[in-house]
């Protein structure tokens, strides 16, 4: 399953109503978003990033009951994965903050970037598979047309009218949805 | 621990979780704080003599109706900062409405006493020692808030911390309600007011060492 906002969301409301199942797999969804989120703030041997981790998965664990059901899962994840982090800076020298503890608090880059990256795969699955495919490939792995091309065994142009088709459906899809 | 051991032990716990949780446990912890303190006010204070014949009267339900208010709105900051996600505060306005209801009714009183009486008014019988009794009495609802949060999860210490001291200091003050027999505006707005900041202030001094987790 994708990681996206929807997808954690909803396992998170099954395992608060019991679904055990459905929380395993919402913990094992976490581990590489947690990974990538503190790797990207914290200078620490793998252990140190492990730790805060398995520090994170637990409070989310201990603490699942102030998740309000009607509000973004990611943000309330994020928040918590943050206050951990800050909290093990506070704690113990051998994790140090990237860059200072002040901008770690406040930049939301990796979080905006996670929560945009999530968004355009959830876009990018409504599409037909081979225009998403080209989407991808050319604009979000930034491989010129012709590798792109090569890649999923289509003709330059047939891959071109692919990603400009595809692009015409996203943006017919975004405006219908802000209004 | 590995991490994957890790989550098959964690996922061995999974009870259902009421909606509402959060709110619950903060109110219980309440509940229970408030109750010590009630105790406190009817063996050790005393329930004041008169408080069937005041009951009827409106200067015990504009005292009780602001602390009481105060403490509503305080408790929906305190369930807020319970969450992580609290960067963006909704609602604090709901904090001065008390407040400046309860200012216009002293001004109100003000005009329509003599100004030769004021000072009595505003000091009534009891001013140097009711705040510190708000303060005293706000201390078991402040420990039960304490219980509440070690479930919960602030991540904004010092604003949860003083949401809690708020939240103890306007529920004592509610309870005290059936000790104190002072009866005008500015007295309460004053001086319990004095004694809910003082809760508050204490709340936000000692959040960040008490409310981590």
């Amino acid at each position: 399953m994708r990681a996206n906002e929807e997808a954690l969301r909803g396992l998170m409301i099954d395992g608060l109503a019991g679904d055990a199942a459905s929380h395993a797999a919402l913990l094992r969804l976490l581990v590489p978003l947690l990974r990538g989120f503190f790797r990207r703030r914290a200078n620490g041997s793998d252990d140190d990033i492990e730790d805060l981790v398995q520090e994170t998965l637990i409070a989310v664990h201990t603490r699942r009951a102030t998740y309000d059901r009607e509000r973004a899962f990611t943000a309330w994840l994020f928040a918590i994965a943050r206050y951990k982090m800050v909290d093990h800076f506070r704690r113990t020298c051998r994790l140090q903050p990237i860059e200072g503890l002040e901008e770690s608090l406040f930049a939301e880059d990796f979080e905006d970037a996670t929560t945009a990256r999530l968004d355009i795969e959830d876009l990018l699955s409504t599409l037909p598979p081979k225009q998403a495919r080209a989407i991808r490939a050319t604009r979000i792995e930034g491989l010129s047309v012709a590798e792109a091309a090569k890649a999923g065994g289509i003709g330059e142009s047939d891959l071109k009218v692919s990603v400009h088709r595809g692009l015409k459906m996203l943006i017919a899809r975004i405006q219908g949805g802000a209004r | 621990m590995n991490t994957d051991d890790l989550i098959t032990r964690l996922a061995k716990d999974v009870p259902p979780v009421r909606r509402g949780a959060t709110v619950m446990r903060l109110a219980l912890g309440i509940l229970l704080g408030a109750l010590v303190s009630a105790t406190v006010v009817v063996l050790a204070l005393g329930i004041r003599p008169d408080l069937g014949l005041a009951m009827r009267g409106t200067a015990f339900w504009i005292k009780w109706g602001y602390t009481f208010s105060l403490a509503l709105a305080a408790i929906v900051m305190t369930v807020q900062l319970a969450r992580p996600d609290s960067a963006r505060l909704r609602w604090t306005w709901l904090l001065a409405v008390p407040v400046v209801l309860l200012t216009g009714l002293g001004v109100a009183e003000l005009a329509r006493t003599p100004p030769a009486l004021w000072l009595a008014m505003w000091l009534g019988h009891s001013w140097m020692i009711c705040p510190w009794l708000v303060l005293a009495l706000a201390m078991p609802i402040f420990v039960g808030l304490l219980w509440s949060f070690r479930r919960l999860a602030p991540t904004r210490l010092r604003a949860a911390g003083a949401a809690a001291g708020l939240a103890a200091g306007a529920f004592a003050a509610t309870v005290y309600c059936i000790h104190c027999p002072e009866v005008s505006a500015i007295f309460v707005l004053t001086w319990y007011s004095l004694g809910i900041l003082l809760a508050a202030s204490i709340g936000a001094l000692l959040g960040p060492r008490l409310l981590r987790w």
